[in-house]
């Protein structure tokens, strides 16, 4: 009989997918994974319609408050400011990502930045830390764990029982083998994971009128295919430690202390490490610097008042008058905006140092990244699932922009409108209020987010080509004989 | 069996040296916390002591004038001295890091309303937030039972495997007594290790023979000794069984995911979807308002005659509603926004509560997840430490705003000898602390208990086949 190698390819591997399922655990294992991954979507959804629901709700409800606050001067309207709050993506429902743990609401008011509030792990008991169920960490931890228990006896079931020699003395080239075996793991996980795939994607289509992520297909389908080339990695990985070791028992330790030195140990060491190479200042000396910087200058040698001075005898010349008051319009207005603006350059400043360390910290993590694709695989998860720190910098970008276009507003309205030293002479309306449309959020899209994860995609893409190089080397060089 | 030992002498030393790092990574973190609270107390110490001095000083510059105002008058005083409310970390917070990282620690309180003061969070950087922290606690808790397993999972099995069974039959003990004392080797070895480096951490981190440090140094040992039970209790029931070396491996690793990440992951995301709770809808409370016109004095007595309503005893000076009206009107305004979102901010503390007691309630399925919970306890950084912290601002604040309204609306001065009696925070004792704590350990005993008189039974009838 002759076959084709493809053939001979796909006959290994139904009967490798018929000792497997002849395996008791790995089915109860799978069953229990597709249990686990189900209850995690399902929760996951559940989480994400209260709290989006919870979030539209008061962000109308601050709108109107907004809206129908009654006549007031417009400084204020500002001091009074608004709220927004961060909407979740519809992708957060697959990875929770830093959800639990940035803030979820902002105070927007005249003056002062205010930093976000709330992170919703202070609403959890202390277990909170052990993470919680999303159908990301099924796939990124708990899948690895069944590829490894289906693919651990891969050859040395064969070499054990002595079935490898005579395969090999059938001609059977070691290529073929392994190819067959990895089939075979890929068909049954596919198989497996399939429905919820499709339920993923049903699910995105399903919402994607009413979302913040703007191209959710796409990144559902990016998503499936970083997940989609991490298994395979895995089963790749698991395969060849197999080919190598002489044992199945050896196999399976390797396997598995690399499995949980990759995927438990390392993340939490390097972020460990990051925070002692970049210590964060604390909140009470973050915001003395930057009161510091109010009283006395960016330079350190302008205060306030000098900074006022000049400003009024810039406008006294530009007019021509003499005095304030005989500005065509308020200069209070002119000078609370000038003074707001001098803040926002000092916070931007602050924020942007601060930023820094957040970006060296996390910079650590991706570095490791190209020496471990879990982390890879992890970071892109995030990016993905729009539940990443760049992501959520955007979304403080987005709020802190509109703070200063509403006070931008108030004190223009103010400049136009009121006279001047008469703080209480004069009330704006509805119509003003009106003027500042409501804040809505879209995330960048995946293409511009994915330029912060070069490393990420470029580890993913090292450790596919190393994957396939090794099971390729190894063809040639494996003896079939038990060592 | 050489190579193997060697192995094995080289894990038992990776598992050391990352304990060390473990113990180091915590005490510079909590030093950093020490350093912070340090700061904002010599800040806090300046500030007090600029307004004390200002009372004997020669006045000779606005500034001086400006300042000894703030330290005389009350008008301006209520919304400008500091006080800070500090939780200080256990000397073994070192050790187990818990929640610290994630609540603050220190707050600035001044008489103005509570709420825009509390709920400011500390700068962390999330990712590290939802990594986690690497200190012993975690070195303990996870990396422990990982060894266990790497020295036990083989301890029958490998004999039949390698051909070396029928051997230790002969034998006149029984093989369960050979396996009972191997057992009891590695329990020895692997225990001494998790106490030897618990040893180094408490001995460096404070010393253990201080009162207040004794008992919590004590259960941390003990703690340590019941939960490497247990885990020796569940791979003694792994072996029982007497399968292969590949499925006891992987049994055992399937039952450190299931402790130690299965099972919080789900109870953490049915508790989130079972109680839907946001505080952002507390967002609002943090809005500083202010009163609709400060030049309208008939709408600031309309104000200080409802907050009086709460705080009868500071009506009565006849100059009530002449002096300092404005300051007055802003007083009564903030702290009755305080009251009337108190039952809003009381709703949503009962909630975190119900959830942390739902929770609690299922510590049992997993000694895991009980073991990290009784140690932050011992280093009291457990959620409830902060609950507790934040409910005695809540009277601080109290202290500080009958100090300051006492004297603001009988229009008394701040004397330089009031200064001997300034508001000093206070954190109360918990009671039931250690209640959780031996509660914790007794269930961990009895889980231990259990998983080794069932493998004792269970290798009766299954060791000799």
């Amino acid at each position: 009989m002759i076959t084709s190698p493809m053939n001979i390819t796909i006959l290994i591997a139904r009967k490798e997918i018929k000792v497997a399922m002849r395996e008791k655990l790995v089915v109860v294992l799978g069953c229990i994974i597709l249990l686990l991954l189900g209850v995690a979507l399902y929760a996951g959804y559940l989480a994400y319609q209260q709290q989006q629901t919870i979030i539209t709700q008061i962000q109308a409800e601050k709108r109107q408050e907004w809206l129908k606050q009654g006549d007031k001067h417009p400084h204020i309207a500002a001091h009074y400011g608004t709220f927004v709050f961060k909407p979740k993506t519809m992708l957060s429902l697959f990875d929770f990502g830093l959800d639990a743990y940035t803030g979820t609401s902002k105070y927007l008011e005249a003056h002062h930045p205010h930093e976000f509030m709330f992170r919703p792990a202070q609403d959890h008991s202390s277990m909170i830390r052990f993470g919680e169920l999303s159908a990301a960490l099924v796939l990124r931890i708990l899948v690895p764990l069944l590829i490894i228990f289906l693919a651990f006896a891969a050859f040395t079931r064969e070499r054990e029982s002595g079935t490898l020699k005579l395969l090999v003395a059938q001609g059977v080239s070691f290529a073929t083998l392994t190819w067959g075996k990895i089939l075979a793991y890929v068909t049954l996980l596919v198989t497996m994971l399939l429905p919820f795939l499709l339920g993923i994607v049903m699910l995105s289509l399903v919402n994607t009128h009413q979302d913040t992520i703007p191209d959710v297909v796409t990144r559902a389908t990016l998503l499936a295919f970083v997940y989609g080339v991490y298994l395979f990695l895995f089963i790749a990985f698991s395969v060849w430690v197999s080919l190598r070791s002489s044992t199945g028992r050896n196999a399976l330790l390797i396997l598995l202390s690399g499995w949980i030195f990759l995927g438990v140990l390392m993340s939490k060491t390097v972020a460990n490490l990051s925070e002692n190479f970049y210590a964060l200042p604390s909140m009470r000396e973050f915001k003395a610097a930057i009161e510091q910087d109010k009283v006395s200058g960016l330079d350190g040698k302008t205060p306030r008042s000098v900074r006022m001075a000049t400003l009024e005898k810039e406008y006294l010349e530009k007019y021509e008058v003499d005095s304030v008051q005989q500005l065509p319009f308020n200069f209070e207005g002119v000078s609370m905006q000038a003074g707001e603006e001098y803040g926002n350059a000092i916070y931007d400043y602050h924020q942007e140092k601060l930023r820094g360390i957040f970006h060296q910290q996390n910079r650590l993590g991706s570095l490791v990244s190209l020496l471990n694709p879990i982390i890879a695989v992890q970071h892109l998860s995030l990016a993905l699932s729009g539940t990443d720190m760049h992501t959520f910098i955007h979304f403080e970008e987005q709020a802190e922009d509109y703070r200063r276009e509403l006070v931008r507003k108030m004190n223009a309205d103010m400049a136009e409108n009121s006279q001047y030293g008469e703080f209480y002479g004069y009330k704006a309306g509805g119509d003003l209020w009106q003027q500042m449309e409501d804040f809505s959020y879209q995330t960048p899209t995946a293409l511009q987010l994915l330029q912060y994860y070069r490393l990420e995609v470029v580890s993913l893409l090292l450790w596919t080509v190393l994957a396939l190089v090794l099971i390729h080397y190894t063809h040639r060089k494996a003896k079939p004989l038990h060592a | 069996m050489l190579i193997r030992n060697r192995f094995q002498l080289l894990m038992l030393a990776v598992t050391f040296l990352f304990g060390l790092y473990a113990i180091y990574y915590g005490q510079s973190e909590i030093n950093a916390q020490r350093q912070t609270i340090q700061a904002v107390q010599n800040l806090e110490q300046e500030e007090f002591s600029s307004y004390q001095a200002s009372f004997t000083e020669e006045m000779e510059t606005l500034e001086q004038e400006q300042t000894h105002d703030i330290a005389s008058r009350p008008a301006y005083a209520w919304y400008r001295h500091g006080y800070h409310a500090i939780l200080p970390p256990h000397d073994y917070a070192a050790l187990a890091i818990g929640q610290r990282d994630l609540f603050r620690y220190y707050y600035r309180l001044t008489g103005m309303s509570l709420h825009y003061q509390l709920f400011e969070n500390e700068l962390a950087n999330p990712v590290n937030l939802m990594v986690g922290n690497f200190d012993l606690s975690f070195v303990l808790v996870y990396l422990f039972p990982l060894l266990i397993i790497a020295f036990c999972y083989g301890l029958f099995s490998s004999e039949k495997e390698n051909g070396t069974l029928p051997l230790l039959m002969m034998q006149p003990v029984s093989l369960r007594r050979i396996i009972l004392v191997r057992f009891l080797f590695y329990f020895g070895l692997i225990t001494g290790l998790a106490l030897l480096l618990s040893l180094i951490g408490l001995i460096t981190s404070g010393n253990p023979l201080k009162a207040e440090n004794l008992i919590p140094a004590l259960a941390w040992l003990l703690g340590v000794l019941v939960y490497c039970a247990f885990w020796f209790g569940l791979l003694f029931l792994i072996i029982s069984f007497c399968q292969s070396s590949a499925l006891n491996a992987i049994t055992a690793v399937g039952c450190w995911l299931l402790l130690l990440i299965v099972i919080p992951a789900v109870l953490n995301v049915i508790v989130t979807v079972k109680y839907p709770l946001s505080s952002a809808t507390l967002a609002g409370l943090t809005r500083r308002t202010g009163l609709e016109n400060e030049d309208d004095e008939e709408e600031s007595r309309e104000v200080i005659q409802e907050f009086l309503t709460h705080k009868p005893e500071l009506a009565g000076s006849d100059s009530l509603m002449k002096n300092n009206l404005l300051p007055k009107a802003y007083a009564a305004f903030t702290s009755l926004k305080d009251i009337n979102s108190q039952q809003q901010v009381d709703q949503y503390n009962a909630q975190v509560a119900q959830r942390n007691a739902w929770t609690s309630r299922f510590h049992w399925l997993s000694p895991a997840v009980n073991m990290q919970e009784v140690l932050a306890h011992i280093a009291e950084t457990d959620v409830s430490t902060f609950l507790r912290f934040q409910a005695a601002l809540a009277s601080f604040h109290g202290e500080i705003t009958d100090f300051y309204f006492t004297r603001l609306f009988w229009d008394k001065l701040i004397l330089q000898e009031d200064y001997a009696s300034l508001p000093v925070f206070e954190m109360p004792k918990s009671d039931d602390r250690w209640n959780m704590v031996w509660l914790g350990l007794g269930k961990i005993f009895l889980a231990a208990g259990g998983a080794f008189t069932f493998g004792f039974i269970n290798m009766k009838g299954g060791a000799r086949q």
